[in-house]
């Protein structure tokens, strides 16, 4: 498959929530990277079955990120790839944001098909945030979720979802703001870290500048 | 001008074919695809109009601050951030000829049926694919008879002209942020077909030896013959620790110098008094440009715009801010006062289609003093900001 058509897999024609794609890694996809990567669908503990009326972000580290939305993907849900990290070419650099993209590719070939009323998974990757430069010739490609990569709290309401739930292993501070905002206009916020059973958390408000 | 539709049957294939061909690697907004279902098509007589009034402009625009350059006491109603007018002052052994000097006029047509430009985006302007590839696709996708102004040829070629090949560009931008890379990206692999060597770093991977730039990113480090900044003025000022002092003096060709602050800012207006008192000639800008005054003198029929605001953002214009947003405004305005210009409103000529409205605004490039190309922008709001689509931009041939 080219890259256009692996990005299609993800970003189908005409199918709702599937124009917040982000078309990032897609562009220079290399599914050659030489990482070691155990592509087996992990079994995903805190969901049995799609939970209404809620889309879900999870926040955990970018490989394993894709294979819960896959896993998430066969019981009905639409997995939304919304990376953003860009290559540092040769230099070295705090990020590694080409570690997702064989998965990228295998989650095209893995991907049911989505239904047009399938309830949206954002998935981001917690080591966008690797930003520690040990070194001032360091290429810092750590990268932030910023508002305008996802749905407003309007057209979540206006289509049916009025909950949703964050996996991760802690609320990190860029998503911190955008889910305070959505907690503003009256979308609930559920938390599992993966294991713990899924409950209703309080987003405060943090003075955050990246 | 008009405003012609992608057939609905082609949109989704020309989305994609923007996105992987055409480096748009930001198709949406929040909730808005930005990239817009139509096309801008120019008329020829409307496309030379442009062009003389982007050059006339540009003119007057190089000579201002080539005299605001020389004349520093006059520069201080621009209140431009200590920071930089330190800095400022090292810019004496700047000298144009050496350097790329690329600009960005924005244009609006208005009810009277003329043009009002808003800014000039002097320092970093952007939609450099958007200029370049996208009106092509656009022509291939509709099929028909126009033709667009390339403006990374001519982009491509004003550098190649000024550094010697084989020569190291480095691409200085925010390299945290996608949507500055995709800019970068677009004229670095230009340059790079052009057998040049191109690199992507951040504005503290320069240093300055005896003012010539060496770039100390892992991996390349070395004599860079050209920077090309896409970090604004008012960031760079801010990276610690400072290593930013040698980009005001440096002896490496730049696009841009920092030469560009003095028309970024919002406030330029502000002292063409002084301009013209020295025999610089503003007289398109005073044709094309809204009234602009100090915060204090401000009328009704005035906005607010920030000295150095970006991409239409937080100017208020009360139809188009929701009603935090304008109150959050006019708390800061009263605040810093100096931080904003008031400008005398100008209404925004919309162009009908599919029963909706959409305003434009057509930026028109100059490189080296010469228009260079259109990188438009629609939306069904008066203000132009991230939430607009962009549009391609391709000229109609006058028939015979």
């Amino acid at each position: 498959m080219t890259n256009k058509e692996i990005y299609l897999k993800w970003a189908p024609y005409n199918i709702k929530w599937s124009s917040w794609v982000r078309p990032v890694p897609f562009i220079y996809l290399d599914s050659n990277v030489n990482e070691f990567i155990d592509y087996k669908i992990p079994h995903i503990n805190y969901l049995k079955e799609v939970l209404p009326n809620t889309a879900i972000i999870i926040d955990i580290n970018g490989v394993d990120s894709i294979k819960e939305g896959i896993a998430l993907n066969k019981i009905g849900y639409y997995p939304i790839p919304i990376f953003n990290g860009t290559s540092s070419n040769k230099a070295m650099s705090t990020t590694n944001n080409k570690v997702i993209e064989p998965l990228l590719v295998w989650g095209a070939f893995e991907l049911k098909e989505i239904k047009d009323d399938a309830l949206p998974v954002f998935l981001l990757d917690e080591n966008r945030l690797n930003r520690y430069k040990t070194d001032c010739g360091i290429f810092d490609n750590s990268w932030d979720v910023y508002y305008q990569d996802l749905p407003s709290s309007k057209y979540f309401l206006n289509n049916g979802i009025d909950k949703i739930l964050v996996r991760a292993n802690k609320i990190n501070k860029d998503l911190n703001k955008i889910l305070y905002d959505y907690q503003k206009e009256n979308i609930k916020i559920l938390f599992t870290n993966g294991f713990e059973p899924i409950k209703e958390i309080k987003i405060k408000k943090i003075k955050y500048i990246n | 001008m008009k405003l012609v539709p992608i057939p609905e049957e082609k949109y989704n294939n020309y989305r994609v074919d923007a996105i992987f061909d055409c480096y748009k690697w930001d198709p949406k907004f929040v909730d808005n695809n930005t990239l817009a279902k139509y096309v801008l098509v120019l008329k020829e007589d409307e496309y030379k109009e442009l062009v003389y009034l982007t050059e006339k402009l540009d003119l007057e625009t190089v000579k201002a601050e080539e005299f605001l350059n020389n004349n520093l006491k006059y520069i201080k109603k621009l209140c431009l951030p200590n920071k930089l007018v330190k800095e400022i002052k090292k810019m004496q052994n700047y000298d144009k000829n050496k350097h790329i000097r690329l600009m960005r006029y924005d244009f609006h047509p208005t009810i009277d049926n003329s043009w009002q430009i808003s800014e000039v985006n002097s320092d970093v302007p952007g939609g450099f694919a958007e200029a370049s590839l996208l009106p092509k696709l656009a022509i291939k996708t509709l099929n028909k008879d126009y033709y667009s102004i390339d403006f990374g040829e001519i982009l491509s070629k004003a550098i190649s002209n000024k550094i010697k090949k084989n020569g190291t560009i480095m691409f200085v931008h925010c390299t945290s942020y996608s949507d500055d890379r995709q800019v970068m990206q677009y004229i670095g692999d230009k340059m790079k077909s052009l057998g040049y060597n191109s690199i992507y770093g951040a504005a503290d991977h320069l240093i300055f030896k005896d003012k010539q730039a060496i770039s100390i990113l892992n991996n390349y480090e070395g004599k860079v013959d050209c920077i090309f900044r896409f970090t604004p003025l008012e960031w760079l000022k801010d990276i610690k620790p400072k290593k930013w002092s040698g980009y005001f003096d440096t002896i490496t060709p730049s696009c841009n110098h920092p030469i560009a602050i003095f028309a970024q800012t919002k406030r330029f207006p502000l002292i063409w008094n002084i301009l013209e008192q020295n025999d610089i000639e503003m007289t398109t800008w005073k044709k094309l440009l809204p009234d602009t005054k100090e915060v204090k003198d401000f009328k009704e029929g005035y906005i607010y715009k920030p000295a150095c605001g970006r991409v239409g953002e937080n100017i208020s214009i009360k139809e188009a801010c929701s009603k935090e947003e304008y109150l959050k405004i006019i708390k800061d305005v009263k605040k810093h006062p100096k931080n904003y210009v008031a400008q005398k409103k100008f209404t925004s000529k919309p162009i009908k289609i599919d029963n909706k409205e959409y305003h434009i605004c057509l930026g028109s490039y100059t490189v080296d003093g010469k228009q260079a190309g259109f990188y438009a922008r629609i939306s069904e709001l008066p203000r132009i900001d991230s939430y607009a689509a962009d549009i391609p931009v391709v000229i109609e041939r006058n028939k015979k």
